[in-house]
């Protein structure tokens, strides 16, 4: 009862100066619109990169040669499913491009030669056709999956399964088209041809391939994988494998000088200068000088791109707070001021019967009427805002989170900020507040 | 027994280091029913000695009863309770809230008291009826003429259905016709309602409404003096 009028009694209060409760609100609704929209820009830009990751296939791990000597040969693939245990697909890469001729119209395109695991492997399915078949490769077959982009772009939509292209003055038939990975997603897929790699090694006239990806069960086998891969090259490489074995994503295989790899030649530990990996397992007795061979669990990539955006997120947020906070800080004064504008109406109402504690909530129940109101239109203005970012290019979500963390400090401010004043308003001894 | 005593109430304030005695040893009986006015020069203590009457503020020493209650030695949240039901205040400047029309100000007391609306507008209508406001009922304190918006204070005070009405300088702000139809209502409502009053006014002329006369002389009763 007196609570249902302390309500009405404090909407009153903020009805009655509509223009100071608004731009008291105003302050606010700021405060909550830029930590909800520069929440979502930072949350967006999070899931960007994260769905960057995730287009390149879960559980895959990459080992790259960075050196012509520790190129891999094309079998390895298949020889680390059979070695290692967890994994399931393998695929030696290899990247190269050509001239294409389709038609009349001819132009320069990426090829990327890969094994039939290609679809497994990277979790892409197909919109027409089929991929190539392990026979397709044995036989350095001139057939092509093309990316989404090339795919639709040859006859206009109508699936090109079973015409034919030219790649380098060779005729490709064409078995099947990729589904859509989105731009700038699976390292931009959409707009390469895929061919087997036998036949890719044959265009660009090289005997051994600088990438394989193997693909493993789940995420704690690609752990375990890492670990084992790790050492099968650092073997190969001639390096000791008691030194002990990195877990982390990426695993730098150190150079050995003088030996190539494979040469079998046993080669003492270098001792390590000092731990260069800049992430965060460092491999002692390994690192020297540049890395031959890299081995990347792109699972832990993705994790640490999110972990990096998640602080950058929090940071955007933080930032957002500083404003929400000085749009309490107005409740605070616009409370103070009415509290010493309102000392005669405290001072009758305390002579007509009412309590300290009715003045204490009436006022406070007007701070947080302010910030209510205000994290509601602060809400609807973020929500908008999040909208704009959108339409104009920048990738930005409603983070549930940041709204209710926004409304939440925004109702925190308005009590915080609420109180001092309301506690003013309900000291004021009766006399000295009619005497004004 | 009667409804107010104080003996010997002394109200000093501290000024730094000067020490203002406002009241000192007043002894004062007031019973059921009576019309009482202060009166004094400016600054002889009549609004301190009024105040701590209705409880808006504590003497510094002395006992004070009211209705048989040790008033000095109760709580901010009882004294609340004991304005709220016992005592109604009519002021110089009528004290109503701008926002709020007629009926709105006039409720105030019985929304503290927590009585239903329905009663509540019901009380509010009779009292304005009383002070012969029916017809502005829905106007706010802008709308309305200076006496029109002490008869507002009135009715407020009506609606509470108090034992004690106080008033400080009623008719201070209004013109001596207008003064006249307050003085007329108060005398109507102790007469007809039994309702005690205690008023302070400068004027002798009102002051002679009320059955007795205390004066005030520096913050001491100086003389009491019936109205014959
Ligand atoms: N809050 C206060 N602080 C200091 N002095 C006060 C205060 N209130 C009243 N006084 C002093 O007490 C004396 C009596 O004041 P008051 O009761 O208002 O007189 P009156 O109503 O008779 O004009 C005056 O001298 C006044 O200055
Ligand atoms: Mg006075």
């Amino acid at each position: 009862m007196r609570f249902i009028f302390g309500a009405q009694m404090a909407w009153h209060g903020v009805a009655v100066n509509p223009l100071r409760s608004g731009l008291t609100m105003l302050g606010v609704a700021i405060g909550v619109a830029s930590v909800i929209s520069l929440m979502g820009i930072g949350e967006g830009a999070r899931l960007a990169v994260v769905r960057q990751f995730e287009s390149l296939g879960s559980n895959v791990i990459v080992i790259k040669a960075h050196d012509a000597k520790a190129e891999f040969q094309p079998e390895e693939a298949r020889e680390l499913v059979e070695r290692v245990s967890g994994l399931r697909y393998a695929s030696p890469v290899t990247r190269t491009n050509a001239v294409m001729k389709w038609r009349r119209a001819r132009g320069q395109v990426d090829i990327l030669g890969v094994s039939s695991d290609f679809p497994q492997l990277r979790d892409h399915k197909l919109v027409s056709g089929r991929f190539f078949t392990p026979w397709h490769v044995e036989q350095r077959s001139p057939v092509a999956v093309l990316g989404y982009n090339i795919g639709a772009g040859l006859l206009g939509g109508r699936s090109p399964v079973g015409q034919t292209v030219t790649l380098n003055g060779q005729t490709f038939r064409i078995v099947g088209v990729l589904e859509k990975k989105g731009e700038g997603q699976g390292e931009g897929i959409d707009d390469k041809i895929i061919i087997p790699y036998t036949t890719a090694m044959k265009i660009a006239g090289k005997r051994t391939v600088d990438e394989i990806w193997v693909k493993a069960e789940s995420a704690k086998a690609a752990d375990l994988a890492i670990a084992q891969l790790g050492r099968i090259y650092r073997r190969k490489l001639g390096l000791d494998n008691k030194a002990p074995v990195p877990t982390g994503g990426e695993q730098k295989q150190g150079e050995t000088p003088g030996e190539g790899p494979g040469t079998g030649k046993p080669v003492e530990p270098k001792p390590a200068p000092a731990p260069e990996t800049p992430g965060k397992d460092s491999t002692p007795g390994l690192e020297l000088g540049k890395d031959i061979i890299t081995i990347t669990n792109l699972n832990t990539l993705v994790e640490e791109a999110d972990k990096a955006n998640r602080v950058m997120t929090l940071l955007l947020g933080g930032i957002a707070a500083v404003s929400l906070l000085v749009g309490g800080l107005g409740i605070m004064n616009i409370m103070l001021v009415a509290v010493t504008e309102r000392t005669g109406e405290i001072g009758v109402r305390r002579a007509l019967g009412a309590k300290r504690s009715d003045l204490l909530m009436q006022f406070l129940l007007e701070a947080l009427y302010l910030s209510g109101m205000g994290a509601a239109a602060g809400t609807a203005a973020g929500l908008w805002g999040v909208g704009i970012f959108n339409r104009y290019g920048l990738t930005a979500v409603v983070s549930l989170e940041a709204v209710k963390v926004a409304v939440l400090v925004a109702l925190g401010c308005g009590l915080l900020f609420g109180v001092y004043p309301a506690w003013t308003a309900a000291s004021v001894p009766p006399v000295e507040a009619l005497r004004r | 027994m009667p409804l107010i005593e104080l003996r010997g109430i002394t109200r000093w304030y501290r000024n730094g280091r000067v020490v203002i005695n406002a009241l000192s040893d007043i002894d004062l009986a007031v019973g059921k029913g009576e019309f009482v006015t202060i009166m004094g020069p400016s600054g002889s203590g009549k609004s301190t000695l009024l105040n701590i009457i209705g409880c808006l503020d504590r003497p510094s020493g002395g006992e004070y009863i009211l209705d048989g209650m040790r008033v000095e030695r109760l709580s901010d949240d009882k004294l609340s309770e004991i304005r709220n039901r016992y005592i109604g205040f009519v002021f110089q400047s009528f004290h109503l809230l701008p926002g709020l029309d007629a009926m709105g100000n006039a409720e105030l007391p019985l929304i503290y008291r927590g009585v239903g609306a329905a009663e509540r507008r019901r009380r509010v209508r009779q009292a304005l009826e009383a002070v012969g406001l029916s017809d502005r009922i829905h106007h706010k304190p802008s709308e309305l003429s200076g006496g029109e918006q002490q008869r507002v204070a009135i009715a407020r005070a009506l609606a509470q259905e108090p034992l004690l009405i106080l008033a400080d300088e009623p008719t201070g702000a209004l013109d001596s016709k207008t003064g006249r139809t307050i003085m007329e209502l108060f005398r109507k409502l102790n007469a007809e309602r039994g309702i005690t009053i205690i008023m302070v006014t400068h004027d002798r002329d009102m002051a002679r409404y009320g059955h007795r006369i205390v004066k005030l002389l520096d913050g001491r009763i100086k003389e009491e003096e019936l109205v014959g």
